[in-house]
């Protein structure tokens, strides 16, 4: 009955303490399970998108003693196997073309047999070029190598036997070359470095009949392999399904008793949405729960705004007899009251933020998932609402006396240099943790290779967690400080506002010391969570953009087809295309180095560096300018990879001989460059070695200027609208990507997820905790006092003197939140980015700045304080006897 | 010779609410205060005491008749200046301490910093509560609070002081004390004093006592100047 009155009046008279202290822990509640959705669709989307790119789940290779077809039928019969098909590899000792009177050899190179059907069932094994899609089938390289196209005969080479011939139907890329040729059932340190370079594909009838005699004689050139798909109804998490598939794979090998190895693909892609699907944990956990953390703070200042009358109600309760298990009742029907209130409103918060920023509102994966999400959410409200408000009240119940609950102020204090010593230590732990997380490239994220188990190193957490304690506990420390004893310094601050009051205000303002420092903290802990969540998103969308221009090189790329003479005289047909600023033709040819063939890439050094915005991080031992440069000034000069640098011993200036296609002759001939620099990543390259050189002397010594690719700058224009206009212009045979479908598929699936969604929700809760922890908390600090402005307007003071008092305070928590919340912030960007490395391919070189988002927080701090602040100037216009009617 | 009015009520009434519920708290008063007087209004709770108080003090303003301040200027001029209030409940700012609560009115009218503390320690040292200067509001009792209350009214030599309840949360010994206090603070400014009460020991101590009930003023016997 006690509890059922007090509550009644509760909502009756301090309906705004409970709403607003309802409002903390709503917010808190409506990010945790937000983020609930996030992890839970974002696993979703990572097993989805990460298997979808997989062309053959499990290539079974048939061991020398094992029969195929037996091997072909269990595979078939295996649970869960959707299709199986035959392949066949044969290795031939070369391939050779006579084209235009000219002929040319490859090395030793893979047939395969392809049955019907293949292309049906694995679509994305192979893409069609040109010439028809079935038949005898060149891969681009090879078509490159013999300048073969459809129609031409190719020759092919048998170990032991007689050469033959086939004739060229079309010519295919491989997009999975690396998977299709692997070795399978080998570690991944024994894979080769590199897929064949000469493949030719046949149908199985044709390999057949000519290599079942190559497999009788030579029975080491030929094996077959089962290419099978396997039913994709696999869990959403990542982890899980690999587990599955993984599983299923080592129980097919056992099942076949050493007659076949799987060569698990889609195990392999899952393995690395696992470590994906752990990172975006990773990521709640760095960028999300700072900010849950922060809501419940906001939600113990707002509780604490009230809790001084709470505490005269206290004392008045105690005064006529209530006991401490009574007041502490009483607080727990507050708390039960706040709680329910915000976990209703926060779960709905969730369900319409979910919504907007992901599209669905579940919080979970599963049903399951959804019901303990929520949950957890709603416990965590239930825990604010249950430290911020039940807690306190207990705690004062149980120590504080009458007449000391009835105290409000606090005589200004000592600097407490030596607990100032704690924010400082917690920051030199977190420099340190920083540094050891470092030691170990700040791998996160151990996958230990073949190995279902995979884990998170915690420990990297500690450097954030740490950084943000230290710096709260120190400006909470600094401030409690200055503001209760730098009397003189408040005072010139406040004397531009408060005239001849300038004294009083600064002695009234040093005297709230502890309540002025604690907003100002919570001021500099939501700026600074604004800031490094901010920053690193940005930065995280600039390296995903970085990494889809080196992927496609431009904003649109026109790729020409292998053996196509098209010279860089082309620019000018694609620079009329509407939206397009500006051509850059870039040379693209192959290079032997030693044996190894690279691709090559002849570069016009004037224009190349602004036209595909060439980062330094992507070239060693220079800028990119300065690199670039130096092939301007030597012609010769080419710039290699790491490994090319190590494996030929090469210092600046060592002379280098490749063999390039002459243009006329078609022959491979000896071409003398001079080594550079290192060039670790260009645009279009493949994350192999590569080498870089100027198109002018790549195209006097081959005689031909060839381009490869024209890379075309938008200058803003949407690339997917230039593209359509460009494949308009060219044809549906001209091969034109742009950056935004390439930015939707490349790269980790992680990336492929596409933060975005993360990011709508943590900024716009950013900007909602900026704003309440700063005219929120300063509002209904203001509206604990209103007793002293009526008083002091009842004594005669004007509004604008108690407007005075008002403004003070507000500029002293906001200028000083805001300064020590940049500074934070700063630092804590630079930290994230940092230990959260394994995120961003490739790594940030620098830091991107959301300048407009931090421009928009920094307008909504401030507002929010403008309109607390006038909201209660304007209320002390109010008739004081009114006021001190209602609060007598 | 008649001393000059400080205030003047002419049918003065204050009203609140509207309608059926509208509380009339004081009706046709007309009065007149003059510089120098000493009055106790007296009457029991409810009564109109508080709200005659402040309407004379221009803290709030009446729904019928007419409030003027012939000696003393407008309403705008009235506080921080010639009106000094004591309020019956806790009536200083916690965030400051006894000295500057004491100085803060004349900060407010505009006096310069040291003149404002100087007044403000000799208003204290005239009562007495010296030793209470640098104490914050919470750490006084009930009888010095109100104590230093007088004292802010005497720093700011005001010609009418107006006293709300001043004893109502005292004992009777303390609230005594009080009341001496203030109406020694008036004689040494020579200004006027009106004090409402319900107590008949504090009204003696006044030589003229007016009694309001149900929102009237009835004058009393002795300096009868007003009639309601």
């Amino acid at each position: 009955m006690l509890g059922l009155t007090w509550l009644r009046g509760l909502l009756r008279r301090r309906s705004g303490r409970l709403v607003a202290a309802a409002a903390g822990v709503a917010v808190a509640v409506g990010l945790l399970a937000s983020l609930g959705t996030f992890l839970a669709a974002s696993k979703a989307t990572m097993t989805r998108r990460s298997t979808g790119e997989v062309a053959v789940d499990w290539q079974v290779q048939a061991q020398p003693d094992g029969d195929p077809a037996a091997l072909l039928a269990a595979v078939r019969a295996f649970r869960g196997v959707r299709t199986a098909l035959p392949v066949g590899f044969a290795g031939t000792t070369g391939l050779e073309a006579t084209v235009a009177g000219s002929t040319q050899t490859t090395g030793p190179g893979v047939v395969l047999g392809l049955p019907d059907g293949y292309r049906a069932a694995f679509p994305r094994a192979l893409r069609d070029l040109v010439g028809a899609p079935t038949g005898a089938l060149l891969a681009q390289q090879t078509a490159a190598n013999l300048h073969a196209r459809p129609g031409d005969t190719v020759g092919v080479g048998r170990a032991g036997l007689p050469p033959t011939a086939v004739r060229v139907d079309g010519v295919v890329d491989l997009p999975q070359a690396d998977s299709l040729f692997q070795k399978v059932g080998a570690s991944q340190g024994a894979q080769p470095q590199a897929p064949p370079d000469n493949v030719l594909l046949l149908p199985a009838r044709r390999w057949h009949q000519l290599f079942d005699p190559l497999a009788r004689a030579r029975p080491d050139l030929v094996h077959a392999q089962v290419h099978a798909r396997l039913d994709r109804r696999l869990p959403g998490d990542p982890a899980a399904a690999y587990t599955r598939v993984s599983g299923a794979a080592r129980n097919l090998e056992a099942h076949l008793a050493g007659t076949g190895l799987v060569g698990d693909n889609l195990g392999a892609a899952l393995a690395a949405a696992r470590s994906d699907a752990l990172y975006a944990q990773v990521l709640f956990v760095f960028l999300g729960l700072p900010g849950a953390i922060l809501a419940g703070l906001l939600t113990a200042a707002v509780a604490g705004a009230g809790a001084q009358r709470r505490r005269r109600e206290q004392a008045l309760l105690r005064a006529r007899g209530a006991t401490t298990s009574q007041l502490v009742h009483l607080a727990s029907i507050e708390a039960a009251a706040v709680g329910a209130l915000g976990i209703v409103t926060g779960l709905g918060l969730a369900l319409l933020a979910s919504r907007v920023a992901f599209g669905s509102a579940n919080f979970g994966a599963t049903p399951l998932a959804t019901l303990g999400w929520a949950a957890a959410a709603a416990l965590a409200g239930l825990a604010v609402a249950g430290a911020t408000v039940a807690l306190p009240a207990r705690r004062d119940a149980a120590r504080i006396t009458v007449t000391a609950a009835r105290r409000s102020m606090d005589r200004p204090a000592r600097p407490r240099w030596p607990a100032a010593g704690l924010g400082l230590a917690l920051l030199a732990a977190a420099g340190t943790v920083f540094w050891l997380t470092g030691r170990n490239g700040y791998q996160l994220v151990l996958a230990p290779e073949g190995l279902p188990t995979i884990s998170v190193s915690y420990w990297a957490f500690a450097g954030p967690a740490l950084l943000w304690l230290g710096v709260g506990l120190l400006a909470w420390q600094l401030a409690d400080a200055a503001i209760g004893t730098g009397r003189r310094a408040l005072r010139r601050a406040s004397q531009p506002l408060a005239g001849a009051l300038a004294g009083t205000v600064a002695a009234a303002v040093g005297r709230q010391h502890r309540l002025l420092a604690r907003a100002l903290v919570l001021v500099a802990l939501s700026l600074s969570f604004a800031i490094s969540t901010a920053v690193f998103n940005a930065t995280y969308q600039q390296q995903a953009d970085v990494d889809a221009r080196l992927t496609n090189g431009a904003d649109v790329t026109v790729t020409q087809p292998p053996g196509a003479d098209v010279g860089p005289a082309a620019a000018a047909t694609l620079a009329t295309v509407p939206g397009v600023r500006h051509v850059e033709p870039l040379q693209h040819r192959f290079a032997y180095v030693g044996a190894d063939l690279q691709d090559l890439y002849g570069v016009r050094p004037a224009t190349v560096v602004g036209a595909t915005r060439l980062q330094d991080a992507y070239f060693a031992g220079g800028t990119a300018r300065e690199l670039i440069g130096a092939l301007a000034r030597q012609p010769d000069g080419v710039l290699v990879s790491a490994e090319t640098v190590h494996d030929f011993q090469l210092t600046p200036g060592d002379t280098l001989t490749l063999r390039l296609q002459d243009g006329r002759t078609k022959r491979y001939r000896p071409v003398r460059f001079r080594y550079l620099g290192v060039a670790k990543e260009f645009p279009t390259a493949p994350r192999d070695s590569f080498l870089v050189a100027n198109a002018g002397y790549v195209t006097q010594a081959t005689g031909s200027d060839a381009v490869g690719a024209f890379l075309v700058d938008t200058g803003g224009t949407a690339p997917a609208a230039v593209a359509d206009r460009i494949r308009a212009r060219l044809g549906p045979q001209a091969a034109v990507s742009d950056l935004a479908t390439t930015r939707h598929v490349v790269g980790s699936s992680l990336t492929a997820v596409d933060l975005a969604g993360l990011t709508r929700l943590e900024l716009g809760f950013a900007l909602v905790l900026a704003a309440a922890a700063t005219g929120l908390v300063l509002a209904l600090g203001l509206a604990e006092r209103r007793r002293t402005f009526a008083i002091a307007a009842a004594l005669g003071a004007r509004p604008r003197q108690l407007a005075a008092f008002v403004w003070t305070e507000a500029a002293i928590v906001t200028a000083g939140g805001l300064a020590a919340g940049a500074v934070a912030g700063w630092v804590l960007s630079l930290m994230l980015v940092k230990v959260l490395t394994g995120v961003f391919d490739p790594p940030p070189a620098a830091l991107a700045v959301p300048w407009a988002y931090l421009g928009t927080t920094l307008a909504v701090a401030l507002a929010s304080v403008a309109a607390a602040a006038t909201l209660t100037v304007r209320a002390s216009r109010t008739p004081p006897v009114t006021i001190l009617r209602e609060l007598a | 010779m008649a001393s000059e009015v400080l205030v003047r009520c002419e049918g003065v009434a204050r009203t609140f609410g509207t309608g059926p519920g509208s509380v009339v708290a004081v009706h046709d008063v007309i009065c007149e205060l003059r510089a120098g007087q000493r009055v106790a209004v007296t009457g029991p709770s409810g009564s109109g005491k508080s709200t005659l108080l402040h309407l004379m003090a221009g803290l709030d303003t009446p729904t019928a008749g007419t409030l003027t301040w012939p000696a003393l200027g407008g309403r705008e001029r009235l506080r921080p200046g010639p009106v000094g209030i004591v309020f019956q409940g806790p009536s200083l700012l916690a965030p400051l301490d006894v000295a500057e609560n004491v100085a803060l009115p004349l900060l407010l009218a505009g006096e310069g910093e040291a003149q404002a503390v100087d007044a403000a320690r000799r208003a204290l040292d005239r009562l007495g509560l010296a030793d209470l200067a640098a104490r914050l509001p919470e750490e006084l009792s009930g009888g010095q609070a109100q104590r230093v209350a007088v004292a802010r009214v005497l720093a700011g030599r005001p010609r009418l002081v107006l006293a709300d309840e001043p004893t109502g949360q005292l004992d009777h010994t303390v609230g005594t004390e009080v009341v001496r206090a203030l109406v020694e603070t008036a004689a040494a400014l020579g200004a006027a004093l009106m004090l409402t009460t319900h107590d008949p020991a504090v009204a003696a101590l006044l030589p003229t006592r007016w009694a309001m009930a149900d929102g009237a003023l009835a004058t009393g016997d002795r300096e009868v100047p007003c009639s309601a």
